[in-house]
């Protein structure tokens, strides 16, 4: 269910989907997307700082293409 | 409830003692839920429901965050006016004051931190604290009063919020997850239930992070290598002892359903997961998954309890394959971040006694352990001096504990006449009892891979500081005495007086 519109918060990537969407009497109040890219989930009802990239603190930005960086935390069995 | 035995070391100590002021508690009925507690709660004014509408962020993370400001006796918060979830509730800070630890305990809400340590202590070691389960059938249970197996979306079930700005995604933060030795699936004490914190990626499937040391890494790691099925049931909004206990590091063959029950002195009542595994029977919601063998998704930043963010990790996923709930579930959160947080007063006293149990097993002249911060990763062990150095060997014993082994990272060790939950007290030790040849530093150790200090993760120091006395054949130095500083039953009687003049003055 991708918007095709929507971009990552967090890698800025375009692999948006929508899981949910939160309502009261049939009017949509907010929706949660998901990246499929970098596994963000996010509300975009939510405070600016956690889901405009431009606000974010770039700390907390991923690349999954440096996939490398981020450790196995469970060696799975090769 | 039984009173502490006059015996107990506790007594002894009294410097900076507070004469009691609790309240009678107003029930003792048994507790078999999460409802029933939340109701025992409320009747001891330790529970309030939002009346306002809320936004699920940052209005919720905020009111858990101003009633957890109050460690002593802020009260846990259910929210049922949820934008965008109507008919969803969600419960938070259950246990997110000493207040309500005490009421759990069946003590009467002010009881000090010592005093329920103590408690503890007591049930634990009690000869006639025998765990009671009862089993019931899945058609008699309530969570078993709705039942979904397809069409799954946790998301419409649960009214999940990020705990933390910047957190990777929508946490199960409270969820005591239940498995089975992948090996041994039959052994009841090879159960293990855990919090582990869980991360929503799909409508049903979800991402759990766990380390080898945790009893189900062991078991996600077996299970992979062997290709075993790995089935787990995830409970939300739990007897309050379950959540309190499945944090507990006990030995791999001890069963925490077992362990709280003898903690709570009643029965635990039990059923099956459509799974095969126990769970209560009156949990408000159970998630059965299974795991995707071999599978890892990026997991992360989860604002964790050491007050930092752990980074993103590579972490198992687990396919969500059935939901039961009870009618008008209540989904139980909590807010985990820079201390003091639920986290701190959940599992505080749960960390402190299993630590106490196993040194004071090898070592009687133990007194107390208090590892309440940051799940022990600063600890305090008060102990009847033998001979000059013995603390150190106690100190080092203590870090082969099952808990010491990654999480007591800062150790103090403290003569019996110091009191380890009074800080004040700590810190006279430290000024005057410490010399630079007591300050062991043990580096590159095995350590919590969520230590914001560590410069590589899980890996770190153990700091002991042996802050006892000095004791043959230590160099006593020159002749010094310590000032006998009044204590007893008479000061105690004074505190009181000196109060009851001060509150009539204010009158």
């Amino acid at each position: 269910m991708s918007t095709g519109m929507e971009v990552c918060p967090r890698c800025r990537g375009t692999e948006v989907e929508m899981q949910y969407q939160g309502k009261e009497d049939g009017r949509v109040i907010w929706s949660i997307l998901h990246c499929r890219r970098c596994s963000f989930s996010w509300r975009d009802s939510e405070p600016p700082e956690s889901i405009v990239p431009e606000k974010r603190d770039p700390f907390f930005n991923v690349n999954p293409d440096d996939i490398n960086r981020y450790p196995i935390v469970l060696a799975p069995t090769p | 409830m039984e009173e502490i035995p006059a015996r107990s070391p506790v007594e002894k100590v009294t410097n900076g003692a507070q004469p009691s002021i609790a309240a009678p508690v107003k029930s003792q009925r048994r507790i078999g839920s999460l409802r029933d507690f939340l109701a025992l709660l409320a009747e001891n004014r330790q529970c309030i429901t939002w009346p306002d509408p809320v936004m699920p962020e940052p209005d919720i993370r905020y009111a858990a965050v101003a009633a957890g400001n109050d460690v002593q006796g802020g009260p846990a918060i259910i929210f049922d006016k949820i934008r965008g979830y109507p008919g969803r509730r969600l419960a938070i800070g259950v246990h997110g004051s000493w207040s309500n630890i005490a009421l759990l305990l069946g003590r009467p809400k002010g009881t000090t931190i010592k005093e329920m340590f103590f408690e503890m202590t007591r049930r634990w070691g009690a000869k006639g604290a025998k765990p009671q389960l009862d089993w019931i059938k899945p058609e008699d249970a309530p969570v078993y009063e709705h039942r979904l197996e397809q069409d799954i979306n946790l998301y419409d079930l649960i009214p999940l919020t990020r705990i933390n700005e910047f957190d990777g995604g929508f946490y199960i933060g409270k969820a005591a997850v239940v498995s089975r030795d992948p090996r041994d699936p039959e052994d009841f004490n090879k159960q293990n239930v855990g919090i582990y914190r869980l991360q929503l990626h799909a409508p049903d499937r979800f991402s759990l992070l766990s380390i080898p040391a945790h009893d189900i890494g062991r078991q996600i790691l077996i299970a992979e290598k062997e290709r075993r099925p790995f089935r787990i049931a995830v409970m939300l909004g739990n007897h309050p002892a379950i959540a309190m206990f499945a944090a507990t590091p006990l030995a791999y063959d001890e069963s925490e359903y077992s362990y709280a029950s003898a903690m709570m002195g009643q029965p635990m009542t039990l059923t099956q997961s459509g799974n095969g595994l126990d769970i209560l029977a009156e949990t408000e919601i159970v998630i059965e998954a299974e795991l995707m063998l071999g599978e890892r998704i990026l997991e992360g930043p989860f604002g964790e309890f050491p007050g930092s963010y752990s980074g993103v990790r590579r972490a198992p996923v687990f396919k969500v394959t059935a939901v039961s709930h009870r009618r008008d579930p209540i989904f139980e959160s909590i807010y985990i971040g820079k201390g003091w947080t639920e986290h701190d007063t959940l599992i505080g006293l749960s960390t402190s006694v299993p630590i106490y149990s196993v040194l004071k097993d090898q070592f009687p002249e133990v007194q107390a352990v208090n590892a309440l911060y940051h799940h022990g990763m600063t600890g305090i062990i008060s102990l009847k001096n033998r001979y000059g150095g013995f603390a150190k060997s106690v100190a080092l014993r203590a870090l082969g504990t099952p808990h010491g082994l990654m999480y007591l990272k800062n150790l103090i060790m403290v003569d019996d006449d110091v009191d380890p939950f009074d800080l004040n007290q700590v810190m006279w030790a430290l000024s005057v009892r410490t010399r630079a040849s007591d300050i062991i530093v043990l580096p590159n150790m095995p350590m919590i891979p969520i230590d914001p200090a560590a410069e590589v993760s899980g890996k770190g120091h153990h700091l002991i500081i042996d802050a006892t006395s000095f004791l043959p054949p230590d160099n006593v130095g020159p002749d010094v005495k310590l000032v006998n500083r009044p204590a007893g039953e008479h000061i105690e009687r004074l505190m009181r007086r000196i109060r009851e003049m001060q509150e009539e003055g204010a009158r």
